[in-house]
């Protein structure tokens, strides 16, 4: 497999390039050299690359230019930038140009082979996500709550209040790309930690080590003692229980202004994903609304939506969409996380929903899955989105007080089959649709669903 | 034992076997029910379309049960894990109770489930009845009847609101009342699956797949018949049985009893008293089957 991994490294230092050829070739890829970055555009032109290191200054044709220039002749190739330490602005410069990751000066051969790994790993990972059926919607690998900053593929920092605090961990980017995490190297409460730089490593299957870096600097005030005991939390709640440390900033407004936050996260992605020339399965990032997964939180049942990791338990367990691929839990989350507000709500698919409950039963993030369609359910109702069927079920309610009303035949039926008579409840659930406020949603809002 | 009979929408309209049986078995196994006028919906079909009607249907009912000084007995899951949801919300968050108290009955206090339980008629024969009290009233073997539990959804699910009852993956409860009555319970795969019966209104071609699904399954088995404990998995099962036939090219001709039913023909009930005539799929060949009363 290694042997078909084409690797180009660019760098007008001849000693670099000698070394992560001779590093990564004793791994078995296969590794070219260009000391000048149009040479590298004239081998991109032939056979091309899978994976290419390139220093960011060079003579001429800068890193950051290349990487447009190679991403124009060839998208799908994976770029990695090399940098100095302290240039974190332009690593994440980079990869908004479309580098797959940076790696710093100077580098082991050990974190040289592992960003490698990782990269392949990514390209695995994109490929095995193309080709499922989802391509509805967008294709969104990762998921990036948009309440946290990112250093992108890295790492992210939640900002607590008063600023006095962060926490900090590595994003689902790379907690995919490394796999299984087996063990982490916490950094020293007190010590302090700089952005950009390592502040942890991070053991994974395969025995290899990646270093974490931090999004911010500062003092470390505490680490997460439960990783020591499970450090595959992070797999499981790279966000949540899986966060590494929590630091006392030293320069946070300055760190926060190098990182990636909000609607900036999702324009990342769409540019990320236009310049690999996938851009054809995505909606108008104009038309999405960032605050639909608050919206939903907000709603009784749907508290726990943004705990979803994407994991696709619900789906795998979903009996419906055992059969029709239309109704899809996790696909209808990501929608519902990524802000596709209009989509979901005026869709047929979240009337769909069997409410059998089993997603709920294996979720591993406790998301209450079936409460989280009832949410929605709920809003897209208020906004007027409901099916006839159920518009009719309502007024059977109100009128009668249950679905099926039972009248004077019925009773005389069951009279005579020894069975008590049921009575009506006078003006059936009116009253309790007044108390509610049903009624009155009904004469505004209720229509049926296009 | 004495208990609120919550029938909700279905079963008085739709499912009079199953009340019928479910009153004959009730009457010799001590339970004894009592109708209470007022109520009427659980709530569960407007759970997803206003939370707050949801609420303050469910909770309705709870407190007509509490003025009662009673437990309610459910004989459909459906209504069971609504009202046993909304009894537990109502106990446990006091803003909520208040306010929904504040709504239907300004003034007064309830405790919701720290007065009254919610429980399924299967759960009130598996906990308070028993086993052993069950196999003392027996009045006919049913013994070489191979029978497929179909448990459905909401009679344990979702857990979290049923105190760790039975094992919702891996159930056991209605296989044991099957054996209780010396019928052996049949096990097949998606045991624990959907009936597809929610989404019967918004799309026939989905509900009826899985149900289609399931009786497949339960026929590669080899079982003679499902038993089950909720009425509309059996509109599923039964009343749209010859529909999945004729939509799928199959002929499964499974009966599709309610356990009460069952319970009543081991319990010396003839067929008529069980409401059997009201089945779907007919069971006339099955009952010719079973050991004479003793």
């Amino acid at each position: 497999m290694k042997e078909k991994i084409k690797i180009l490294v660019v760098d007008d230092e001849e000693v670099v390039c000698r070394s992560v050829n001779r590093i990564l070739s004793k791994e078995g890829y296969r590794v070219d050299e260009a000391l000048r970055p149009e040479v590298a555009l004239e081998k991109m032109k032939g056979a091309g690359y899978d994976l290419v290191f390139t220093d960011w200054k060079m003579p001429g044709i800068d890193g950051m230019e290349l990487i447009a220039r190679i991403k124009e002749i060839r998208p799908e190739t994976d770029i990695v930038m090399i940098t100095g330490y302290s240039s974190i602005e332009s690593a994440v410069k980079a990869m908004s140009l479309g580098a797959f990751n940076y790696i710093p000066k100077p580098f082991t051969p050990n974190e040289l082979s592992n960003i490698t790994a990782r990269a392949i790993e990514r390209r695995r990972l994109l490929r095995e996500e193309r080709s499922k059926a989802e391509k509805t919607y967008v294709i969104f690998e990762y998921v990036m709550p948009d309440d946290l900053y990112y250093l992108p593929e890295h790492a992210w920092v939640r900002v607590g209040e008063g600023k006095e605090v962060a926490e900090i961990g590595i994003d689902d980017v790379y907690q995919k790309t490394i796999g299984r995490i087996t063990k982490i190297d916490l950094p020293e409460p007190g010590g302090l930690v700089t952005q950009g730089n390592p502040y942890a490593e991070i053991h994974a299957s395969g025995e290899r080590i990646y270093q974490s870096f931090s999004p911010i600097s500062g003092m470390v005030a505490e680490v997460n003692q439960e990783l020591k005991r499970d450090a595959g939390l992070v797999n499981k709640d790279p966000y949540g229980k899986g966060w590494i440390a929590r630091v006392n900033p030293s320069s946070l407004e300055e760190d926060l202004k190098n990182l990636l936050h909000g609607d900036a996260v999702i324009k990342w992605w769409l540019k990320r994903e236009i310049i690999e020339r996938r851009q054809e399965n995505y909606v108008n990032v104009v038309a999405l609304d960032p605050k639909f997964k608050f919206e939903i939180a907000a709603e009784p049942g749907g508290e726990k939506i943004r705990s979803c990791f994407a994991c696709g338990t619900c789906t795998a367990i979903c009996p419906v969409r055992e059969i029709d691929d239309e109704y899809n839990p996790r696909k209808i989350i990501r929608m519902a996380l990524l802000g596709m507000r209009e989509e979901v709500l005026a869709s047929n698919f979240i009337w769909l929903c069997a409410s059998c409950y089993s997603c709920e039963e294996y979720c591993p993030q406790g998301v209450k899955f079936t409460e989280v369609i009832n949410a929605i359910k709920n809003i897209a109702v208020r906004e007027g989105h409901i099916p006839p069927s159920f518009i009719t079920q309502l007024e059977l309610i109100r009128t009668h007080g249950r679905l099926y009303p039972i009248d004077d035949f019925d009773n005389k039926k069951r009279k005579k089959e020894g069975l008590p008579p049921i009575r009506m409840e006078a003006g059936g659930a009116e009253r309790t649709y007044e108390l509610s406020g049903l009624k009155k949603m009904m004469t505004k809002t209720v229509r049926p669903s296009p | 034992m004495k208990y609120a009979l919550f029938l909700g929408c279905t079963i008085p309209a739709r499912a009079r076997n199953y009340e019928l049986s479910l009153r004959k078995t009730a009457s010799v196994l001590g339970i004894e029910f009592v109708d209470i006028e007022g109520f009427g919906c659980c709530g569960f079909p407007i759970k997803s379309v206003h939370h707050e009607t949801f609420l303050l249907l469910a909770a309705k009912s709870l407190i007509l049960a509490e003025e009662h000084s009673l437990d309610i007995c459910c004989p459909c899951s459906a209504c069971t894990s609504v009202l046993t949801e909304v009894n537990k919300k109502l106990s446990e968050d006091k803003d909520l109770r208040q306010s929904v108290v504040e709504k239907l009955s300004p003034g007064k206090t309830y405790r919701f489930q720290d007065s009254i339980r919610v429980r399924h008629i299967a759960r009130v024969l598996y906990e308070d009845v028993g086993i052993e009290k069950i196999k003392s009233q027996l009045k006919r073997q049913l013994t070489g009847l191979s029978v497929a539990p179909h448990y459905g959804c909401h009679y344990l699910k979702p857990s979290e609101i049923y105190g760790g009852f039975d094992d919702p993956g891996n159930p056991k409860s209605l296989d044991e009342l099957i054996e209780a009555i010396r019928a052996k319970p049949v096990s097949y795969e998606g045991k624990d699956r959907c009936c597809g019966g929610a989404v019967l209104a918004m799309n026939e071609n989905i509900s009826l797949a899985i149900a289609e699904k399931k009786l497949k399954n339960v026929k590669e088995a080899g079982a003679d018949a499902i038993s089950l404990i909720c009425p509309f998995c059996s509109v599923m099962f039964d009343d749209n049985q010859r529909s999945i036939e004729t939509k799928f090219s199959e002929s499964y001709q499974l009966p599709v009893l309610y356990y009460t039913q069952l319970l009543g023909l081991a319990l010396g009930f003839d067929e008529r008293e069980l409401g059997l005539n009201m089945n779907k799929v007919k069971t006339a060949e099955l009952v010719a089957r079973l050991g004479q009363k003793l």
